[in-house]
């Protein structure tokens, strides 16, 4: 083989040649988004208050700054390397989500409804965002281990025992969004994997008994039950949850065919909407956007998942597959769950909005997973 | 990794699944229901505050720019508010301190607060008419009264009372029924709007245009900014033709009138009740009310500021019938004072002659009549053969009664043709049985009895229509009900040569800018089918009526030289009741122009001439003070 051709293609070869920048121009155009969406979300009220009306926005800028950090890290390093940590990388995210329940160290909403989270200066990091991508690596690592042609049930077994101890910790965080989009990345990957019809079943059934089982036992809060239910039968439930549904399905729905334009909504100007510039987010851009800007933000996010399942089948190896496959997942349920959330057709979790909420785990999170994705589609060929 | 390929396949159609089905709900959402929400958004972030207009005032005929004469005015009124939202966790406090430093009970306080009316953002009046100290003490000490304030409001005064109470009506909240119809005006829930008299029916002048602020709130209720403002347009001012002096000068005439009438006997022996009556002054020319009087009355007062149980009570009992305003609202019998109106009908049919004389026998009997139904005159003296004017001035029944019989033939001979019952026709021609169309609400029409009517009264005609319906209507009895005011109307028709006018008590319209809007009456363009000289006949009888007949004695010592009176007496039987007493009577000093028509009629009052002919000279004493001597003759008489 001649020497000046093997340079040449091994120089072809580079990782830095072959960054998808298709995805980071969707990365780019959803982090605009997010930050118009949130500045009209907040100005309003921040100005009312006396308050700087970049205030919010600014910080949501800052924060996808760091983003971009944490996603140049995660695309420099070979992916490769967390499989081979991903022992290290499950058990540390496993002592975070234990950690964040100890009182002095997590902190949580005095309502006990939110999330829990570590106050790191100005900043909160909500450590079940992490989780998420940590449970992605470990299962890709345990399924791209597999010799057979199609998990054993002994494999699947390991996998939703891993699963399930994340699954049970951010459930009693409480944070069923979460559990959610984890049980979905599950699925997901499992799929791919090449899991049987008839264990897929078997899988859906136990899930949907143990979901009755829950409901059935007091696991779950009031709260929660009353939130969960609010879509199904808006009549049944407290005037608190009706009310954030009510006011979610009025912005969406008054906006029209065409929108009320860009800081003209009127129920986001006058913050109708509870917590419209973390998880109703997507409320902004129904009001003021209309039908044509959501769907045209829908049709973002479907060019991000289609991107994270290219890059799965483009990886060059197993791991490399399941772990897009994984993030794919990921993003399409988060995004799925939370939009059917704000208009009336998936049950009222908290689950942000990836690169949109505001809030800095998910910003982190959401830029690290897009840096996974780099990681995976620059080695293709190495 | 073939396999990989379908199975991402499989995970992608997932996906696919998960667009299009928020896409559709998205479709529905933003385009086929859109609408709705829109509204639904807008209804919630626009909040609108109403500010009430200036009512409006009431003024007299008299009343100028220079000197504003005010019978129904605004009064400023210190209202003590309180915000149930900004009291705190000291409510019970502040609401004691609220009612020892008011005056009003503190369960009465708990109970308005909790009124369902108010909104729990509203600022809600607990005490009213609070004295100054009052405010200067809350305004004071704002920790003792944290969310109470005091406010300055306008309420209704009325400085008449009890005066011209029925004309003037009052205000009160609006209810549903003029909700339901005032909707389209404008009106909301909360207005105070007119309840009766010309309160009520210039409500639409008197009311002005509210003024709207709309107001973009938020979700917390929170004011952001003013999205428009308009200004409050007071309502216009109404200027009465009523005159505040005559109309204070006929009330007294009536009660004292009235007080007079209550120490003499009826024909039974016992005193007379006089607890009743009414008086209205009218332009002859115009139909413009002058004075209108009823009693008993009541105080608007009683309505706007809430009645005590006494005055409930009162307001309340049937027998009293305070709230009537009896020359408008009730139709009474009205007597002898019919028989010229009747006279001029007989004339009319050709069955009297202004030339013709006809004899007043004591006792009538209908031609062939052999029940042995009698019509008595007011003597059993048989008075000879007279002319229609004597007839009136001595006010002979049997005279009237035959005509009566005259009339009956015409329908008995053709009973289906197209004008059988010409006396009833021609007095309809005078505005009888129908609301005259005052400017004032809840106007009755009195009734004329004719065959078809009797036709329906199966207790009180058995056999239908007889001769006595006739006979009993020439003469102003049996069930002929007009109100006092048809008859002045009807006088009037007599005094102006034929004009029915539209009553109106109300002038003219005067805009917030201080010019006349609109102009109001004037309509006189009805006519009754008499000529001038049969009129002129007529006055000239009921001028005699005063000089030398049943009026004679009320009239004793009257220039009328100066300001000719003319009128006719009238005692009607009422069941169960003393006699009412009338007189209606023409006015002025030109005898062929008279200027003013009077009806007085007092319930229970006993004879025309003894009780209603003296209260009408007492005002007539008053709207000619430089002539009228105010004498108060008493006058027993026993004739009708």
């Amino acid at each position: 083989m001649d020497l000046v051709a093997t340079r040449t293609f091994a120089q072809e070869r580079r990782p830095i040649r072959h960054v998808d920048w298709f995805l980071l121009l969707i990365t780019l155009a959803l982090c605009v988004v997010g930050l118009l969406l949130v500045y009209s979300a907040t100005s309003q009220t921040l100005r009312q208050g006396g308050f700087d009306p970049f205030d919010r926005a600014n910080k949501q800028a800052i924060t996808m700054v760091l983003g971009v950090f944490v996603l140049l890290l995660l695309a420099a390093v070979d992916y490769r390397f967390l499989k081979i940590y991903a022992g290290f990388i499950y058990i540390a995210s496993m002592a975070s989500l234990l950690l964040v329940r100890l009182p002095g160290i997590g902190s949580t909403d005095p309502t006990g409804t939110a999330q829990r989270w570590f106050a790191v200066g100005p900043f909160q990091i909500t450590p079940s965002e992490f989780t998420k991508l940590a449970l992605i690596i470990t299962l890709g690592a345990v399924l791209a281990n597999i010799r057979t042609p199609e998990p054993t049930l002994r494999d699947i077994g390991k996998v939703l025992l891993l699963a399930a101890i994340p699954l049970g910790l951010v459930f009693l965080g409480p944070d069923i969004g979460t559990s959610i989009a984890i049980t979905a990345i599950v699925v997901g990957m499992l799929i791919v994997a090449g899991t049987k019809l008839r264990h897929l079943i078997v899988l859906c059934l136990v899930g949907i008994i143990g979901i009755v089982l829950v409901f059935q036992t007091n696991l779950i809060k009031d709260f929660q039950r009353e939130r969960l239910t609010a879509f199904i039968n808006s009549q049944s439930v407290s005037a608190d949850v009706r009310y954030n549904l009510d006011q979610s399905l009025i912005a969406v729905g008054s906006g029209g065919l065409l929108g009320k334009g860009y800081l003209h909504g009127i129920q986001t100007n006058l913050d109708y909407v509870p917590e419209q510039h973390t998880d109703f987010i997507f409320t902004v851009a129904g009001e003021e956007f209309g039908f044509v800007g959501a769907i045209a933000l829908l049709a973002l996010y479907a060019l991000l998942v289609w991107r994270a399942i290219r890059i799965a089948w483009l990886a060059k190896d197993p791991f490399g597959t399941y772990v897009a496959a994984g993030i794919a997942s990921m993003f399409a349920i988060q995004m799925f769950v939370n939009v059917g959330m704000v208009i009336g057709i998936m049950p009222i979790t908290g689950i942000p909005l990836p690169f949109l909420s505001y809030g800095g785990t998910s910003i982190l999170a959401s830029f690290a997973a897009v840096g996974l994705l780099q990681s995976i589609h620059m080695r293709r060929f190495t | 990794m073939e396999k990989a390929t379908s199975r991402l396949r499989v995970l992608a159609l997932l996906v696919v699944v998960m667009f299009l089905a928020l896409s559709t709900r998205l479709w529905f959402l933003q385009v086929l229901a859109s609408q709705g929400f829109n509204k639904e958004a807008h209804a919630q972030s626009i909040r609108t505050v109403y500010t009430d207009p200036l009512r409006g005032q009431i003024l007299d005929a008299t009343s100028t720019p220079t000197h504003p004469v005010v019978v129904v005015g605004n009064q400023e009124s210190r209202e003590v508010r309180i915000m149930p939202s900004e009291l705190g966790d000291q409510g019970e406090a502040v609401v004691l301190r609220v009612s020892q430093i008011t005056g009003v009970p503190v369960k009465e306080i708990a109970k308005t607060l909790q009124d369902p009316k108010y909104l729990p953002t509203q600022a809600i009046p607990v005490a009213e008419f609070v004295s100054k100290k009052v405010k200067f003490d809350i305004a004071e000490h704002p920790e003792q009264f944290p969310g109470v304030s005091v406010q300055s409001t306008f309420v209704r005064s009325y400085p008449l009372g009890t005066t011209a109470a029925h004309v003037l009506g009052y205000t009160g909240l609006i209810d549903s029924t003029q909700l339901d119809d005032w909707k389209k005006l404008g009106y909301g829930p909360n207005d105070i709007v007119g309840k009766n008299g010309v309160e009520l029916s210039y409500e639409q002048y008197l009311h002005g245009q509210q003024g709207v602020t709309r107001l973009l709130v938020n979700s917390d209720g929170d004011v952001l900014s003013t999205v428009s403002s308009t200004k409050p347009t007071p309502g216009d001012d109404v200027q009465l033709s009523l005159n505040d002096h005559i109309q204070r000068l006929a009330q007294k005439a009536l009660l004292a009138g009235m007080q007079h009438a209550r120490s003499y006997h009826d024909q039974n022996g016992d005193l007379l009740r006089a607890d009743a009556g009414t008086v209205v002054v009218m332009d002859a020319h115009t139909g413009g009310i002058v004075a209108m009087v009823s009693t008993p009355s009541y105080n608007p007062l009683w309505y706007e500021r809430g009645a005590t149980a006494a005055q409930s009570k009162y307001l309340n009992n049937g027998n009293i019938g305070a709230v009537n305003d009896r020359a408008i609202q009730l139709a009474y019998t009205p007597g002898s004072t019919f028989k010229p109106i009747t006279g001029l009908a007989a004339v009319k049919e050709g069955y009297a002659s202004l030339s013709g004389s006809y004899d007043c026998v004591g006792k009538y009997t209908h031609p062939g009549d052999t029940s042995g139904a009698q019509f008595v005159n007011w003597t059993s003296v048989d008075l000879g053969y007279m002319s229609i004017a004597t007839a009136l001035e001595k006010s002979c029944d049997t005279v009237f009664d035959a005509f009566g019989s005259d009339f009956y033939y015409t329908w008995a001979n053709n009973p289906l043709g197209a004008n059988a019952d010409p006396l009833q026709g021609d007095l309809r021609q005078w505005g009888f049985e129908q609301p005259t169309g005052i400017d004032l609400p809840f106007e009755t029409g009195g009734l004329i009895p004719d065959p078809a009517w009797a036709s329906d009264q199966k207790t009180l005609f058995p056999y239908g229509w007889v001769p006595g319906g006739d006979i009993l209507t020439m003469i102003g009895s049996g069930y002929v009900q007009v109100t006092p005011l048809q008859l002045a109307r009807a006088y009037a028709a007599i005094a102006n040569g034929g004009h029915l006018c539209t009553p109106h008590v109300v002038d003219q319209i005067i805009g917030p800018d201080g010019s006349v809007a609109k102009k109001i009456g004037g309509d006189c363009d009805q006519t009754v089918p008499y000529t001038a000289d049969q009129l002129s006949y007529i006055r000239g009888a009921l001028g005699s009526v005063v000089t030398g007949g049943t009026a004679q004695c009320a009239f004793a010592g009257f220039p009328l030289s100066r300001v000719m009176v003319a009128g006719k007496t009238g005692t009607a039987e009422r069941a169960n009741k003393q006699d009412t007493s009338w007189f209606a009577s023409m006015v002025g000093p030109n005898p062929d122009k008279p200027d003013y028509v009077i009806v007085t009629m007092v319930e229970q009052g006993g004879f025309g001439g003894q009780t209603a002919a003296p209260i009408t000279r007492q005002v007539i004493d008053g709207l000619y003070p430089k002539i009228g001597d105010a004498s108060t003759p008493s006058c027993v008489t026993t004739d009708r």
